[in-house]
């Protein structure tokens, strides 16, 4: 059987355990992986949902649930719903319904505010795109 | 009368055509289990490829990993889809990949070294023909992280069952 | 090795993970969201300061506000009775005094003497609601020419010679509010803080080692269109048809009136200003967006000219978007799409 002798291995070398290359070919992949979960998911789908009433924030829910969530303000009650990634006003109590209108939120820095009932959604990322947003 | 044709066949075309049939079974098998996530397989094929680099040198892997990409399309009848064109893609990367890691000192440097680098070739590879050809979008940039991630477990995992495949045989 | 690797490993993971010293409340002050962020403060500290700022931010409004009993309200009462002078106190003649002025810089494109056109358009509520104008009514108090200028401040009184005269510093009072937060700011010892009032945001200091980062909202999308740093002192302000707003039968009517029409402002999305360090930046970031966004489309450089601007974004529709030039060397468009609308204007 032909076979190539330079590849051949040597059998004392032979161990179950990764060798020292080995390991350092691991360390170098898993910083290559998480640079690249850095680089690229710092404008990715948010993973969070970041919900206040008033001055005092109702909670942090992780996005990746399906959820409905009731929200008392001072002119009722809004209802809010997380879905695979994203999230929404689903109902509220304001006359103007801009809340509702602004459909779904699935990236991170995206907000969501109803004044009337002072209720405001933000979706969170590790790294925040901005500090605060002018509109 | 039957006629039959007589091509000369050595042992060693016996082994190819062997282990590229087992390549393939492991490329149909994988092929047939739904994956959770669209694009990420364990790539188990790639265990028959780094084994022939071992035990026969470059040259029979590439014709065993190739083949093995012809052979499967054609049977699942993907060929020239875009399915066997990542496939391609994914395998010729990998094998460019493999044949400067061979040269890499067998001291310090196993199996699983070749299989991780291999696996990070054979996504690069399958990322540029989606990203030039298949979906120009940005949308696809999310889910480099998730194949490269997937690239380092399953590259662990299949070097490792390599090296116990190498060892065995000694 | 294992051992080695696992501490390099979590190093990493803890090293994006390390809690930073920036402290963020919001409220809900002059009817909108109200948004201080501190960096560089203890958390209790920081709360301390930001809840004193809320308070005085708290006082002003309730000061300054437009249809309930105000020190505004009351004066606006007084003006609609004739011109005997009522009683004012210093700092409101200083910002009435400010106000006209910068309402004649804009050639009256900025009146915060039409608060009766506002009254009658429907936005003087909490809640408004899609309603029917009388043009008759309209027309009317347009032709009594409200100004500023009809306003006579003498010996801490105040009387207007125009009884249409109605105060609304809407367009005005969050500006003057985020001026006021940063000498309040700075009086406390703070080095860096982010104040957004209602969208209108000014900077002090930096976020760390960067400056601070502001988002501008997309007229039409639930993102940001883009981004850009706020350098310490900077302010920004946006006049956006989409905050204020009523649809009536498929028409949008949105907050910001012309006073020469006394119709709401129609064919622009948004326009957004960028103001640097000076005295009344946090003013002018609320003021100077108005005269641009209700000028025609051929006056608008000329307009931003006349208040001294210029850094400014206009957004006509999603794939009208005009950029001046000192503007677009500052912006990072998020949105791809406007980015490809975008179009730098001459300066």
């Amino acid at each position: 059987m032909p076979k190539n002798t330079h590849l051949q291995v040597n059998p004392s070398l032979q161990n179950k355990k990764p060798l020292i290359g080995d390991w350092l070919v691991i360390a170098v992949s898993i910083v290559a992986v998480i640079v690249l979960f850095q680089q690229f998911w710092s404008f990715a789908p948010a993973s969070q949902l970041k919900i206040r009433q008033g001055s005092t924030v109702v909670g942090i829910y992780d996005l990746s649930q399906t959820r409905e969530l009731h929200i008392k303000g001072p002119i009722g009650e809004s209802i809010i719903v997380i879905n695979n990634g994203q999230a929404r006003f689903k109902q509220s109590p304001c006359p103007n319904q801009y809340c509702v209108h602004q459909g779904w939120l699935s990236h991170a820095g995206q907000v969501a505010i109803c004044l009337p009932n002072q209720v405001s959604l933000q979706l969170l990322d590790a790294k925040n795109t901005y500090d605060s947003l002018n509109y | 009368m039957r006629k039959t044709i007589n091509i000369a066949t050595t042992a060693e075309d016996h082994h190819i055509a062997k282990l590229t049939a087992l390549a393939i079974g492991l490329h149909m098998l994988e092929a047939v289990f739904p994956s959770p996530l669209p694009g990420v397989k364990p790539g188990i094929a790639n265990i028959v490829t780094l084994y022939v680099l071992y035990e026969y040198g470059f040259a029979t892997a590439a014709w065993v990993s190739l083949l093995r990409v012809f052979a499967s399309s054609l049977l699942l009848g993907h060929f020239l889809s875009p399915t066997f064109v990542l496939s391609l893609s994914g395998a010729i990367f990998s094998l460019c990949a493999l044949f400067f890691t061979q040269y890499l000192p067998k001291k310090y440097f196993s199996a699983i070294s070749l299989s991780i680098i291999a696996a990070f070739a054979h996504i690069a590879g399958q990322l540029i023909v989606v990203r030039i050809w298949l979906i120009p979008q940005t949308g696809v940039v999310y889910l480099v992280p998730v194949f490269a991630l997937a690239a380092l477990v399953f590259g662990v995992v299949n070097g490792m069952i390599t090296k116990k495949l190498i060892r065995n045989n000694h | 090795m294992r051992l080695f690797l696992l501490y390099i490993f979590f190093c990493l993971l803890t090293s994006c993970s390390k809690p930073e010293p920036l402290y963020n409340t919001q409220s809900y002050v002059f009817g909108t969201l109200v948004d201080i962020s501190i960096y560089g403060e203890s958390d209790s500290q920081a709360q301390e300061i930001s809840n004193q700022i809320i308070r005085e931010f708290q006082d002003l409004h309730n000061r300054l506000h437009a249809w309930r009993p105000s020190e505004l309200n009351a004066i606006n009462h007084a003006f609609a009775q004739g011109d005997t002078p009522v009683s004012i106190k210093s700092d409101l003649s200083a910002m009435i005094q400010d106000a006209t002025r910068l309402s004649v810089q804009s050639n009256g494109a900025f009146n915060p003497a039409i608060g009766g056109l506002i009254e009658e358009w429907g936005f003087h509520h909490d809640e408004f609601a899609p309603k029917k104008v009388d043009e008759n009514k309209l027309a009317s108090l347009v032709k009594a020419n409200p100004q500023m200028s009809d306003i006579v401040l003498e010996n801490g009184s105040v009387f207007s010679k125009n009884p249409a005269v109605q105060l609304d510093l809407g367009g005005y009072a969050k500006g003057y509010a985020l001026d006021i937060a940063l000498v309040e700011l700075q009086k406390l010892g703070v080095k860096n803080a982010l104040v957004n009032i209602g969208g209108n945001i000014i900077a002090l200091g930096k976020h760390g080692d960067k400056p601070w980062r502001v988002g501008i909202q997309h007229p039409r999308k639930p993102n940001a269109i883009a981004a850009l740093d706020l350098e310490s002192g900077w302010a920004i302000g946006t006049s956006g048809d989409y905050q204020r707003y009523f649809k009536l039968d498929g028409k949008r009517y949105c907050h910001i009136i012309d006073p020469a029409t006394g119709y709401p402002v129609q064919g622009v999305q948004a326009v957004t200003v960028l103001i640097p360090p000076q005295n009344n930046a946090g003013t002018l970031s609320d003021v100077d967006s108005k005269p641009i966004f209700i000028a025609k489309p051929e006056n608008r450089a000329q307009a931003a000219k006349n208040m001294g601007v210029e850094n400014y974004l206009v957004i006509e529709s999603e794939n009208k978007i005009s950029i001046s030039p000192s503007m677009a060397k500052r912006i990072i468009w998020l949105d791809k799409d406007a980015e490809k609308h975008a179009f730098a204007s001459q300066p």
